[in-house]
């Protein structure tokens, strides 16, 4: 490969590419926070006795987990175009990436409400504590405490997943910010090498706070 | 007469090691016998798939002269227009046949030829969005493939009208129209062949012309890799042996049609 690299210009766009990753950390947390909404009542959901709820959560886990979610994205906004409902870029991004988190997460969270056992709440409710005040200071902490760690991985997962916005269009986030770069001056590798590092710096940033977060929560 | 031969095999040895070293592009293309050629084919009329799915275009006929003038067999490697770089520079293809604006800032990348082709400008919109020309594109919709030439000339624009006015940048021709089709956006600005090309064939419902839009000429060149002047050289001559021979008028004629093929040189300046 005959290529020589010129790190110059590509620094200078650095400041751009950092409000990209703004935008990129911004679509990632909102996700993250309407995820988990949707995914406690996608779990609560698909342990009800109405069978349409049942239905409904099972159908929205199967094809989130098992679906690429470059396709629940383009869906997002290509295939709901074709009905005529027009959603912008940023939405698109952010409802595709919304949903395969709620899809990974009710499950998440499912696993961890097995995890607690029965008898935890018996014990509790034997010793006088009511229905809720038993799942809140019992069983709750318990099952954050399960569901915790794979909560960070999904964040992770959903930083890495915002770079599919460029497909539907977003170009202000880090990957179409960088893409846009790429595109005008042809120094991809450059580009995409500054790009990998700042994903890298993020992700890398979230996994050690959520870290030193566990460990100032999870000690006895 | 011993040392005589001795000193003729290092002589013979040193030619024999030095000669890989001399061998540059435009060698390997023709040592290999293929010359792949990197082609955009979501660009109708210059590179698109007919019925069963076979390359087909301008672009795609100019690869085949191109090889049939180096002695070689044509390959073309379908490549969005982003990765028209990425390809030539990682040696998936030997040469750009991609309709590649000639811009001062990717020419510090990548090797440009001559011009083989220019476009111009035309808006093309949906019917019944109320935009009959270019200037009313002011709070509109609008998008285009991110980075190409008419993408930045737009941008632009848009960011001078201000005012609700907003562009979208897409990877490919392709989502551009289905989008524009949809609905997403309102109007882009594409090159006139390809707006026409689009129109007829009415894949897209409703999609019309709707007016030329203000910007420079668009010359495209072919693009190889910068530091490839043996090849760049032949390219030029090969671009220059098209026009003159006619074949750039009869490939203009089978593909576009309609009045005269643009003219490649600008009055005034050498290139």
């Amino acid at each position: 490969m005959k290529y020589t690299f010129h790190w110059l210009p590509a620094l200078r766009a650095l400041p751009d590419m950092l409000w990209g990753a703004l935008v990129t950390l911004e679509v990632a947390v909102l996700s993250m926070l309407l995820g988990v909404v949707f995914a406690v009542l996608l779990a609560l959901a698909s342990q009800s006795r109405i069978w349409i709820l049942r239905a409904f959560a099972t159908s929205w886990v199967e094809l989130a987990r098992n679906t690429p979610a470059l396709f629940q994205i383009y869906m997002a906004y290509f295939g709901l175009g074709s009905f005529g409902i027009y959603i912008d870029s940023f939405p698109a991004l952010l409802a595709g990436i919304t949903f395969n988190n709620a899809g990974y997460l009710a499950e998440t969270f499912r696993g961890g409400m097995r995890a607690v056992p029965d008898t935890q709440m018996r014990a509790a409710r034997s010793l006088g504590m009511g229905q809720i005040q038993a799942f809140r200071l019992i069983v709750l902490p318990q099952l954050f405490r399960v569901v915790y760690y794979p909560m960070t991985n999904q964040m992770v997962w959903a930083i890495l997943m915002t770079s599919l916005g460029v497909v539907v269009g977003l170009n202000n986030d880090l990957t179409g910010v960088t893409q846009e770069l790429n595109v005008r001056s042809f120094r991809t590798f450059e580009y995409f090498a500054l790009a990998a590092v700042i994903y890298y710096l993020i992700a890398k940033t979230v996994t050690l706070s959520a870290r030193l977060i566990a460990w100032r929560l999870f000690r006895y | 007469m011993a040392k005589g031969i001795g000193v003729l095999t290092a002589a013979f040895m040193t030619i024999l090691a030095a000669m890989p070293a001399q061998a540059d592009k435009l060698d390997d293309i023709i040592a290999s016998g293929t010359l792949r050629c990197a082609v955009v084919l979501d660009f109708p009329p210059m590179g698109s798939r007919d019925a069963s799915n076979n390359p087909i275009g301008f672009d795609v006929d100019y690869c085949n002269d191109l090889a049939k003038a180096l002695g070689v067999k044509a390959e073309v490697v379908e490549t969005p227009f982003p990765d028209r770089i990425p390809a030539l520079v990682s040696g998936r293809v030997d040469v750009g046949v991609a309709s590649t604006s000639d811009t001062l800032e990717r020419a510090k990348t990548a090797g440009f030829t001559i011009p083989y082709f220019a476009f111009k400008m035309v808006v093309l919109t949906k019917d019944g969005a109320g935009i009959k020309d270019y200037a009313s594109l002011k709070g509109k919709k609008t998008g285009s493939v991110s980075g190409t030439f008419e993408a930045i000339a737009l941008e632009k624009d848009v960011k001078a009208w201000g005012g609700g006015t907003s562009f979208r940048g897409y990877q490919n021709q392709a989502d551009v129209f289905l989008a524009l089709a949809q609905g997403q956006i309102e109007a882009t600005v594409v090159t006139s062949t390809v707006a026409s090309a689009i129109v007829k064939e009415g894949k897209y419902k409703g999609l019309i012309m709707g007016g030329d839009a203000p910007y420079d000429i668009d010359y495209v060149a072919l693009i190889a890799p910068r530091q490839e002047q043996g090849l760049l050289n032949y390219l030029n001559l090969f671009i220059n042996q098209q026009v003159r021979t006619g074949r750039y008028k009869a490939l203009y004629e089978k593909w576009i049609g309609g009045g005269e093929a643009p003219n490649l040189s600008i009055s005034g300046v050498y290139r």
